[in-house]
């Protein structure tokens, strides 16, 4: 049963809200990393969403905060907040396992971009996050560390391969979690877990030392609690990076230029038929989107359906490149010690060694043919895409099968192929108490929009005080 | 493309994989086997009618070529 009450505790305090009371003195970084780190060693052994709890970095970097504000140095809208990154962003001196037996005791001598740029910008690093091992194999139990559970109902998945991203911050461990996207990997974990999940507009946020599964499919992102958090957590993290070969060499708009959601008039399309009838969707989830429809119309947004390229076009591009890639990258390892492999990550993941130079180069033929559909004739007359996230509310564990696909029904990859920047975003809850999404769709570099539609949608439908039951997770850890 | 059968299919897999020197232990190679068939069926999804003009020439510029180094 979501918990309410009309007294915050510091937990459930936005990135947004704990930063004005830091700046009002009215709360220290320092209480702010103690409650986190009281409730994840109360929680998480029912959740597994870390791999490594950085303890005494976060205490550290909590106390470098206090002195910060008190010196009248205010570095960020990060600064005094606590956050966590996936197993896949390089931290110095901290292990960087990417949940594999592979890299066990992989230690980092130098951090990943994001992970500079949050701790420059006073950030707390509570630890590193479960994921699916390379972002891909997943959910496992045959890997170094257990998966994630869903704080929902830890018998049903977080989704992945930010798995740990979406369970701690769906269970307010931390206010924010970076993730990264691939396929949906940020925002599968948001849609299952009830959380904001932003996938930024390709090249917006440096990849520089964060593990590659694809590399012209990757995307680093936050996943947050609200709108405004994702937003905040973005002016941190983007930007050029010259080191980056897939940089955007633009400049980062203003991210919270939108959250006053004011939506009149702008037009946001519908393919309906790319999930109406899909394989899997769930009545529920249609229930949702035609909800969000129906609010953003009230709110003076024009909803209109359209027609786009059918879905399992997008679907054939983006595995076909996925799984060239990854396999690139791993190659060796397939060869020399190919058992220390996760089942999962191995039995996809070998998929990259059946396909040829011209399957790859009609997979990016047809990208840019589609690229182009999405974006020079959709997102020319509408300003946003209004369409599913997840189409079910998260599988059970005991469901899960070596099948492939992956038996969990989702909409992500799409975004992936185009670049375009992509929000899946709480829609409501199935009956079973599960959290159910929708996904907002921008043009390039227009996260603004992105954020104004999502924050509009927000505020409609009033879900950020529903929190995941932790008297469960209690008695189970 | 006419319909591969189940045994051509199997032979098809492993001589790919042979080609790329990998090896499949035989507990894994039914979900292998799956997930082939399943990407042979998007892998033809790839082949929609288009000209020599179609081109992704994008992915390979001398502008960009060069960056990061």
């Amino acid at each position: 049963m979501p918990a309410t009450g009309t007294t915050k505790p510091l937990h459930e305090l936005s990135i947004a809200e704990a930063g004005a009371a830091l700046r009002a003195g009215e709360l220290t970084a320092t209480a702010l990393a103690q409650d986190a780190l009281a409730r994840i060693a109360a929680l998480d052994g029912a959740l597994n969403s870390f791999i490594t709890v950085t303890a005494e970095r976060a205490l550290a970097d909590a106390d470098a905060a206090d002195a910060a504000f008190k010196a009248g140095i205010d570095a960020g809208p990060m600064q005094g907040v606590p956050y966590a990154l996936k197993d896949i962003y390089d931290t110095a001196g901290i292990r960087t396992t990417c949940h594999s037996k592979l890299l066990v005791d992989n230690v980092p001598a130098a951090d990943s971009v994001v992970a500079a740029k949050l701790k420059a910008g006073g950030g707390v690093l509570l630890g590193k996050l479960s994921t699916h091992e390379f972002a891909l194999g997943g959910p496992s139990f045959d890997l170094p560390f257990p998966p994630a559970r869903n704080p929902w109902n830890p018998e049903h998945i977080p989704g992945g391969s930010s798995s740990g991203s979406g369970a701690a911050v769906a269970a307010g461990l931390c206010r924010m979690a970076m993730g990264s996207d691939t396929g949906g990997s940020i925002r599968g974990p948001a849609a299952y877990c009830g959380t904001v999940g932003l996938k930024p507009t390709y090249g917006l946020v440096s990849r520089r030392g964060v593990f590659p599964l694809s590399y012209t499919l990757d995307h680093c992102g936050p996943l947050s609690w609200t709108v405004e958090d994702s937003a905040i957590t973005m002016e941190v993290i983007a930007g050029h990076d010259p080191l980056d070969p897939a940089s955007a060499d633009v400049p980062a708009p203003d991210f919270r230029s939108g959250l006053d959601g004011d939506v009149t008039g702008l037009k946001i399309a519908l393919p309906r038929h790319f999930f109406g009838q899909a394989e899997g969707v769930s009545p529920e989830v249609l229930v949702a989107i035609d909800n969000a429809a129906s609010l953003l119309t009230k709110a003076g947004a024009i909803v209109e359906e359209v027609a786009i390229p059918d879905y399992e076009l997008f679907n054939a591009v983006g595995r076909v490149i996925m799984f060239s890639e990854a396999f690139s990258i791993h190659e060796k390892d397939y060869r020399e010690r190919p058992l220390d492999f996760g089942r999962l990550t191995f039995t996809r993941m070998i998929l990259g060694a059946t396909l040829s130079a011209a399957d790859l180069t009609q997979a990016y033929r047809l990208r840019r043919e589609l690229a182009v559909a999405v974006n020079h004739r959709l997102l020319k007359q509408y300003d946003a895409i209004l369409c599913a996230s997840a189409l079910a509310p998260a599988a059970r564990f005991d469901s899960m099968s070596d099948a492939f696909p992956p038996n969990w029904p989702i909409q992500t990859m799409p975004f992936n192929v185009t670049g375009n920047p992509a929000m899946s975003m709480p829609a409501g809850f199935s009956a079973s108490g599960l959290p159910l999404s929708v996904q907002i769709v921008g043009r390039p570099f227009d996260e603004p929009t992105v954020l104004r539609v999502g924050a509009s949608l927000e505020k409609a439908l009033a879900l950020t005080g529903l929190r995941p039951s932790t008297a469960t997770l209690r008695q189970a850890a | 493309m006419s319909e591969t059968s189940a045994a051509d299919l199997k032979l098809e897999l492993e001589v790919l994989l042979r080609r790329a020197e990998v090896a499949v232990p035989a507990d894994r190679m039914d979900a292998v086997l799956a997930g082939y068939g399943d990407l042979k069926r998007l892998c033809a999804l790839l082949r929609q009618p288009r000209t020599a003009a179609a081109e992704p020439s994008n992915t390979f510029s001398l502008v960009t070529l060069m960056k990061g180094v």
